[in-house]
């Protein structure tokens, strides 16, 4: 089931299906590790959110996460 | 064996630890070059190993070599070897985060493209030991082509081994080759550089393609016209079409080529082990206890500041005024000894007594960006920020400039953000300064002392200082909707691993803080001082061509021999009639020379501008001697109370001494006196007689919002490079100024005529 990532909770992983908007933003947050394939560890839900991503922890708002799509993964 | 200086430039990641290294390569020998039209710096240091000179050049950090402004550009530039300053590197050292280096390795993979030779540093080695991560640096250097070099830069561990890495990578002079993109790419490349000709490097022709509305566009469509950006369109078109559509088909070729060096010569534990930093972040992100902390945070650190600073200032201020008496007793009287001692003296004066706030902020706050705090204050502070149109990054600035706007607009330099940056920068002057304060409470006890209840005084000052903290968050949203108007920012941050600060790091960023602005700041705060100087100073002749200081002195002079006379009269218990009319005469000769004083400043040039612009002041209910006073306050907002102390023949008047319990009796009785004087004077005058409290309230009001500070004009025109926006500054917030003065003294006498 695919869903914009600030519907995920707190402690929830998922694998990022898509990242849509701007050109510049898709590109800078696949330079941060947020791309098609990578697997996001949700720190803290809210905006801003902290995320996990390969051990490095990001802080994105809401509006700018509902962008993200990504697959919940058990 | 190299006999020329070589030249490398250092990049890699915000955090990867890039300062640290710099600083353990080149040691004291730094200087910061400067870029024309950009607002970025780059340090530089020398040092020789193996009996080569080197030059380091340390760029700014970012996570890619995707320029999206002008600042991102210079560094792509200097790597390329397009800047004039700079020759072009001959090894690029890429520092990577041996705890991170799947994401570090991306920047690495462009830095292959550039065609230099490339050393990779691979930094805290010990930091990924302690999670598990095990980095076989032969291996990787296998995969990777170039030399890989572990390395603890803040202990300086295998530093030695980098610069011999370093020396051999220039010697051989083999440039690596990147991540092999898909053909149909490569083949649009070659269509593209056909098109654009030899000028422009295949690096730039393939960064434009993939970069979708970056630098490198819009700098090649001004050049080559709207034609490149159709070609570029159709040319996307294409890619996407062959399903390499960018900016996607970057981010996967490169992380491809980054996974499969990673899988070869990393190997990591299956479970991520819970960190200090983990466990530190539960308590530091919590939206409720991190919250606490941070304010705990921000007070001891005003406080610190407000404790710490007030002694050096004071004693700034104590040796300012012993340097201008010495000036005044071995000088002859002239305008070279006033310009001396106080234009000059005061002047010099006046740059460093901002030193001691400088230098403590910024130890705190490179304290706090070193040790990793500061992304966690910027988290909990953007959802406030955010409701005006910027992020988290701007609060510290803002609150900073509560205490003085000028380290607070220094401190917007960790913005990345150039329309947040700018916008954080126009509004930190609207905060409520602590030069403010003397202005606020010399008006507060004139008027709103005596016949209003106790708690009116206080009331006031909190209003004035909420009129700085609602003002300032309204400025920067309508800027952000107007003249700063641009795509949202993209807002992600990175929360680094906490770290153990070190003292020298944070030494450094001090004394750096304080000589840029003393240096480029000063120059121009000091020429601001020299001029007031001058226009309160010329013409010093009286009508009948007297000079001004020479009758003052006289007048002290007499007033001196009369003092002992003075007392003895006033002690005197059965005085006669003749005594008191001496007495008399002796008291008006005591004042004589600050009536003289205010005579003088009254037909100076700026008297005579005050006099002249009394209708544009009357709207505000001022009459010529506030106005004057307001004007003369321009360069230094606390320079009103002198200036009203000259103009209120009360004599010069210490704003230090108002408000300040500790003030010798003689400051304080003048302070005081100068409250009286106001109020009497106004008392005769049918419109502040009448309205007193309005005007006070005004008056107030336009001190709040105006920027009557050079060196904060200064300092915005130091960091933003352009004299462009100090001057919008300096004109938006005397327009704001004049329109609030003007509303709240029409409201205000309203509000008294309806009372009647």
């Amino acid at each position: 089931m695919l869903m914009p990532l600030d519907m995920l909770r707190t402690g929830e992983v998922a694998e990022v299906e898509e990242v849509s908007g701007q050109p510049a933003w898709v590109g800078r947050l696949a330079e941060l590790g947020i791309r098609q394939g990578s697997r996001v560890r949700v720190v803290q839900s809210g905006t801003p959110c902290l995320l996990d991503v390969n051990g490095c922890k990001l802080c994105l708002r809401g509006g700018e996460c509902s962008q993200i799509l990504v697959r919940p993964v058990a | 064996m190299l006999t020329k200086t070589l030249t490398v430039a250092l990049v890699g990641n915000p955090n990867a630890g890039k300062s640290t290294l710099f600083n353990a390569l080149s040691g004291l020998r730094q200087r910061v070059g400067n870029y024309p039209g950009v607002t970025v710096e780059m340090k530089k240091g020398q040092f020789t190993a193996g009996g080569v000179a080197i030059d380091l050049i340390d760029l700014p950090g970012t996570y890619s070599l995707a320029a999206r402004s002008p600042d991102e550009m210079v560094a792509v530039d200097l790597l390329l070897g397009r800047r004039p300053e700079e020759p072009r590197p001959d090894v690029v050292l890429s520092i990577v985060d041996a705890t991170n280096l799947d994401r570090h390795l991306y920047l690495t993979s462009q830095l292959l493209d550039l065609g230099e030779p490339v050393v990779v540093a691979v930094n805290m080695i010990d930091a990924a030991a302690a999670q598990g991560v095990k980095i076989d640096c032969t291996a990787l250097s296998a995969q990777l082509g170039v030399a890989v070099v572990p390395i603890q830069a803040n202990k300086g561990i295998g530093v030695e081994a980098l610069t011999r890495a370093v020396l051999d990578a220039a010697e051989s002079g083999k440039a690596p080759a990147g991540p092999k993109f898909p053909a149909a790419f490569d083949a649009e490349a070659e269509r593209l550089q056909a098109d654009l000709g030899g000028d422009v490097p295949e690096f730039l022709t393939r960064r434009v393609l993939l970069d979708v509305g970056g630098y490198v566009e819009q700098w090649l469509v001004e050049k080559h016209g709207a034609g490149l950006k159709q070609k570029l369109t159709d040319a996307r078109q294409r890619l996407a079409d062959a399903n390499c559509g960018v900016p996607g088909v970057e981010a996967r070729s490169r992380f491809a080529w980054v996974k499969a060096a990673v899988t070869a010569a990393v190997s990591r534990p299956a479970e991520r082990p819970v960190t200090f930093t983990d466990k530190l972040d539960k308590v530091l992100t919590h939206r409720v206890w991190g919250t606490l902390v941070f304010l705990v945070v921000m007070f001891l650190m005003f406080q610190s500041i407000y404790l710490w600073a007030k002694p050096l200032m004071d004693a700034i201020d104590g040796t300012r005024e012993s340097a201008a008496k010495l000036i005044e007793s071995h000088m002859d009287q002239g305008p070279l000894r006033s310009l001396v001692a106080d234009g000059v003296i005061k002047g010099v004066g006046s740059v460093l007594i901002f030193l001691p706030q400088i230098m403590i902020l910024f130890g705190f706050i490179a304290f706090l960006e070193d040790c990793g705090y500061m992304a966690r204050a910027a988290f909990l502070m953007d959802r406030l920020m955010s409701r005006c149109g910027l992020s988290g990054k701007s609060f510290i600035p803002l609150l900073s400039s509560v205490a003085c706007a000028i380290p607070g607009i220094m401190a917007t330099r960790v913005i990345e953000n150039r329309r947040d940056r700018l916008a954080t920068i126009l509004v930190a002057p609207l905060m409520s300064c602590s030069a403010r304060l003397p202005v606020y409470v010399l008006l507060i006890g004139a008027f709103l002392k005596d016949g209003y209840p106790a708690w009116l005084p206080g009331l006031v000052l909190f209003g004035l200082y909420m009129i700085g903290f609602t003002v300032a968050p309204l400025v920067a949203l309508v800027l952000k909707r107007s003249l700063l108007r641009g795509a949202a920012p993209v807002f992600v941050m990175e929360l680094p691993a906490y770290r153990r600060p070190k003292l020298g790091a944070v030494l450094r960023r001090m004394t750096e803080a304080g000589w840029a602005f003393t240096l480029r700041a000063g120059t121009i705060i000091f020429a601001a001082m020299v001029l007031v100087w001058a226009l309160l100073y010329f013409p010093h002749t009286d009508p009948s061509g007297r000079s001004y200081p020479t009758r003052i002195e006289e007048a002290e002079t007499a007033a001196k021999e009369s003092e002992e006379k003075l007392k003895e009269l006033k002690e005197k218990p059965d005085a006669t009639e003749e005594d008191k009319a001496e007495l008399e005469k002796l008291e008006a000769a005591a004042g004589e020379a600050d009536k003289l004083n205010g005579e003088w400043k009254r037909q100076s040039l700026l008297g005579r501008a005050g006099l002249f612009m009394e209708p544009v002041f009357k709207p505000l209910g001022w009459d010529w001697k506030v106005g004057m006073a307001a004007l003369a306050s321009f360069p230094a907002r606390e320079v009103i109370v002198g200036t009203l102390g000259l103009i209120y023949d009360v004599g010069d008047v210490d704003s230090g001494a108002i408000g300040d319990d500790e003030a010798d009796d003689d400051a304080k009785a003048k302070a005081t006196g100068l409250a009286t004087a106001v109020k009497d004077d106004w008392a005769k005058d049918p419109v502040r007689g009448k309205y007193g409290v309005a005007v006070a309230a005004s008056v107030m009001v336009f001190f709040a919002l105006c920027c009557q500070c050079a060196s904060t004009l200064a300092v915005i025109r130091r960091e933003t490079r352009s004299w462009a926006w100090p001057a919008f500054t300096f004109a938006y917030m005397t327009a704001l100024a004049y329109f609030g003065a003007f509303v709240t003294f029409q409201i205000g006498s309203l509000i008294t005529d309806a009372l009647r």
